[in-house]
């Protein structure tokens, strides 16, 4: 943004954030506005830090996976498997195939789930509160088979260290195939609804659009990165858990604005349920869980799992005891918001929900504390100092 | 009906006043629900409208800093009054308008317009930034669809030869109703008041999602319930209008409910129908398609009465 | 093709079915069979190991030892402070606890009810009058 602008030129800035109706959760954004057309966006976030990674280390390897699960509420069971897979990479412990599948079926109903609520999401930011009722209303289908599963509808609590809490049995089986086949015809229903409705297609088509290039140097990830051809999915380029025995196909769309993005996600939608029911038909037999040592021996370890909003990293060091030395977690939604501020200039004021939720943002899995320093200047916080720069940070 | 009532009568209890604010609470509810049932879900009860309301006028009113105190508190007042005030003349209840003149269609359409532009001074009143866009906004939708929405209104009135509501009212009552040969007329009517009322797909004025409320952000209490009451009140004296001229008439109250009803539906659904167009949409959609559509319909009745005149 | 309403089939079908909205709590669904509620506790087969009060992510579990040799507890169980993960119920070799699926709506407007003392009957009522009985001497030292 250039200072020696027309001194005309009001610089007008409309806030959108941190309490908003567009946003679910608070995030910053100013939007520097010249009548509707946006000229200039930044962000600021980091109001819901709640300092989970310092927690981890005064936990137990054990207690940690429950804490670990509630940092986002949506992907919550990609945040238990990552870590459980790290755990199990540090232990050097093997765990069995049934659980693997298992964790994999959990894995899918969840994007299934997190992708019908996006769908609603970004319906009603752009005034279509109609798709948005009903998608809700068959996303219940997807919240009540998981119910049956495994007693909650969010924060599953499915993962163990070494395996799975819960089977699945015949019963479970059927209800899962009879929900999935009710959902997939109203995905096909959808699928239609959003490629033909003339007023949604006049909000989504051309809106935020991301060429093939632009997303390579913005380093975008996951759907928003699929959309404009990016071949780049972490079940593909490097499968975990199951997903080396039910490979997945890769999505992708080639518009790279947001109608590719709603084309992309519900296409993803087909693959899971495919992949639901190969794995309902060929679970392995076996056991759930497999021993785990109370002291995980020392080490470093990484694990990357495919969140439904991108690919999720989880860095772990051990130093033999029972309690984490280091726990860090860099969630998927941070890559994207360099796209939507990139992007967000030329377009209407009207535009700016609909982009935002067009790169499926998740607040509470963003905020880390990152400090970046020059070399040779290293500085211990203590406790009182974080405390004291967190309240003026805000001010 | 023609049964005469006082005009002070008229003006606070019935069919104006106190029982068009009642009335208007009913049409809320109705339209509330309807649109929930199309959604599959089950909508608010009926006391619902009556509850926000009470609750409203229980709070705060806050003005907030640097706003014109006065007329942040009197434009509300103003709109109501204007709502309040175009039902005089219109066939409310099925009962012949109190007060009626040669020319009473011009000053009701005006007196309905004035909601737009109180909102329109209330955003551009307050300082604060989703204010100002949202009255923006409603300006600019006021001279989109303001054009087509006249036309079509303006129909019936060269077919009956006057400029009289009651005269028209009468003549539509006597005649083949006027959605049978003014169709087009009919649909930009009905979607021309969907747009004056700021209802879905037409509310970029007030999208909750990009700019809060819009120019309504910044009012609290008793202003917010007066701008709410008044958009119910508008709400029923456009539908009548349009229920008068297309439907063939009023001449009684059971005329009246089932007739409105009846738009009252066609409107709840064209609502749950569509996502909200943008502002930019919105004009080009008014000045490209509704008011050619106007013009062609305006024509044909042009047309129709030279043909007849011949004949 | 596009079109102009897309889902106009839906929405006028929707007029004629019944709404999707549960009429909780006039109407209730039956609940699921591995819902999981509020943590029940067996006296009788516990060894007081204390793995589940080590294993819980929120400390929501206390045991009272009152006699180790002849495995007489009392669990005091924070019905506030758990997050129904069900950890302990995993942790517990000998299966003493598991999650209740029809007690689930645990509102309360007071503290009280979320303080759960499980055990045999004598010992919970020993437990208490101790517990009373500590903080009427506290209050009297005040």
């Amino acid at each position: 943004m250039s200072e020696e602008t027309t001194s005309n030129a009001k610089k007008f800035i409309v806030p959108i954030g941190p309490q908003h109706p567009a946003l679910k959760e608070p995030g910053h954004f100013e939007f520097t506005v010249d009548g509707e057309i946006v000229t200039g966006a930044a962000v600021r976030l980091g109001y819901v830090h709640r300092g989970i990674e310092k927690g981890c280390e005064q936990n137990t390897w054990v207690q940690d996976l429950y804490l670990l699960e509630r940092v986002c509420g949506i992907c919550s069971h990609s945040h238990a498997t990552a870590y459980v897979l790290g755990v199990e990479k540090l232990a050097k412990v093997i765990v069995p195939p049934r659980a693997q599948a298992i964790r994999t079926l959990f894995l899918e109903l969840e994007r299934v789930h997190s992708h019908l609520l996006w769908l609603g999401v970004a319906a009603h930011e752009g005034g279509y509160d109609t798709l948005f009722m009903y998608s809700w209303r068959d996303r219940e289908t997807v919240m009540d088979i998981l119910e049956n599963l495994s007693g909650n509808r969010v924060n599953y609590s499915a993962n163990l260290l070494g395996g799975v809490k819960y089977d699945v049995d015949q019963k479970q089986s059927d209800e899962i195939r009879k929900g999935i086949d009710f959902l997939e015809e109203r995905t096909k229903y959808y699928l239609n609804v959003v490629t033909t409705d003339e007023t949604f297609l006049g909000r989504t088509r051309h809106v935020g659009q991301m060429t093939l290039e632009q997303a390579q140097a913005l380093d975008a990830i996951g759907p928003t990165a699929r959309a404009s051809g990016l071949q780049r999915d972490v079940r593909v380029d490097a499968p975990y858990a199951a997903y080396t025995d039910f490979p997945i196909k890769l999505v992708t769309a080639n518009g790279g604005d947001l109608e590719a993005r709603f084309i992309v996600r519900i296409n993803e939608l087909f693959e899971s349920y495919r992949i639901i029911r190969a794995i309902l038909d060929n679970l392995p037999e076996g056991e759930l869980t497999a021993r785990m040592p109370r002291r995980i021996p020392e080490g470093e370890a990484i694990s990357r799992v495919e969140a439904p909003r991108g690919e999720l990293f989880y860095f772990l060091k051990s130093n033999g005891s029972d309690k984490p030395e280091r726990v860090k977690v860099r969630t998927p939604s941070l890559c994207n918001w360099a796209s939507v501020t990139h992007l967000a200039v030329g377009h209407v004021l009207a535009d700016m929900p609909m982009m935002l939720a067009g790169i499926d943002p998740c607040f509470s899995c963003n905020d880390r504390s990152v400090t970046i320093r020059k070399e040779g200047d290293s500085q211990a916080w203590t406790w009182e100092e974080l405390r004291r720069y967190g309240i003026e940070y805000y001010k | 009906m023609n049964l005469p009532i006082p005009p002070v009568i008229a003006l606070l209890l019935f069919p104006g006043g106190i029982f068009l604010l009642g009335y208007g609470m009913i049409y809320e509810f109705v339209d509330r629900k309807l649109v929930a049932r199309f959604q599959n879900r089950i909508g608010p009860r009926w006391f619902q409208p009556l509850a926000d309301w009470v609750k409203l006028l229980a709070k705060e009113e806050i003005i907030p800093d640097g706003v014109n105190a006065g007329l942040f508190l009197a434009l509300p007042v103003v709109a109501l009054a204007g709502a309040l005030t175009a039902a005089l003349y219109a066939p409310v209840a099925g009962w012949i308008p109190s007060f009626s003149f040669r020319g009473d269609l011009v000053v009701t359409l005006y007196l309905l317009s004035m909601m737009t532009l109180c909102i329109g001074l209330a955003g551009a009143n307050t300082l604060d930034r989703f204010s100002i866009v949202g009255a923006t906004r409603a300006l600019t939708q006021l001279f989109s669809y303001e054009a087509p929405f006249l036309l079509a209104i303006l129909g019936p009135a060269i077919a009956a030869g006057s400029w009289q509501i009651s005269d028209i009212n009468a003549y539509a009552h006597s005649n083949l109703w006027m959605i049978v040969y003014q169709p087009i007329g009919f649909l930009v009517a009905l979607i021309g008041l969907m747009g004056k009322l700021e209802l879905p797909p037409f509310d970029a004025p007030e999208a909750e999602t990009e700019i809060v409320s819009g120019a309504l952000t910044e009012y609290s209490g008793r202003g917010l319930a007066l701008f709410k009451i008044g958009r119910n009140v508008e709400l029923v004296v456009g539908l009548t209008l349009i229920a008068a001229f297309y439907l063939g008439g009023l001449a009684n109250p059971l005329e009246f409910i089932l007739k409105t009803l009846a738009l009252l539906l066609l409107t709840a659904g064209l609502q749950s129908l569509f996502a909200r167009l943008r502002i930019d949409q919105t004009v080009g959609l008014w000045w490209r398609i509704g008011a050619i559509v106007a013009l062609v319909q305006l024509l044909a009745i042009l047309a129709g009465q030279a043909l007849q005149a011949v004949l | 093709m596009p079109t102009i309403g897309a889902m106009l089939g839906d929405v006028v079908h929707s007029l004629f079915i019944r709404p999707a909205t549960e009429y909780y709590p006039f109407i209730r669904k039956s609940d699921p069979e591995r819902l999981r509620g509020k943590l029940i506790w067996n006296p009788e087969k516990c060894s007081g190991c204390q793995l589940c009060v080590k294993d819980c992510p929120s400390e929501a579990l206390e045991l009272v030892v009152l006699d180790k040799a002849t495995k007489r507890f009392v669990m005091l169980y924070h019905a506030d402070r758990c997050t129904y993960c069900a950890q302990c119920v995993e942790s517990c070799r000998l299966k003493c606890l598991e999650m209740s699926n029809a007690q689930w709506e645990l509102a309360s407007l007071k503290k009280d009810p979320f303080a759960n003392y499980y055990g045999r009957e004598g010992d919970v009522q020993n437990v208490l009058a101790r517990a009373t009985q500590k903080s009427t001497e506290s209050t009297d030292r005040d």
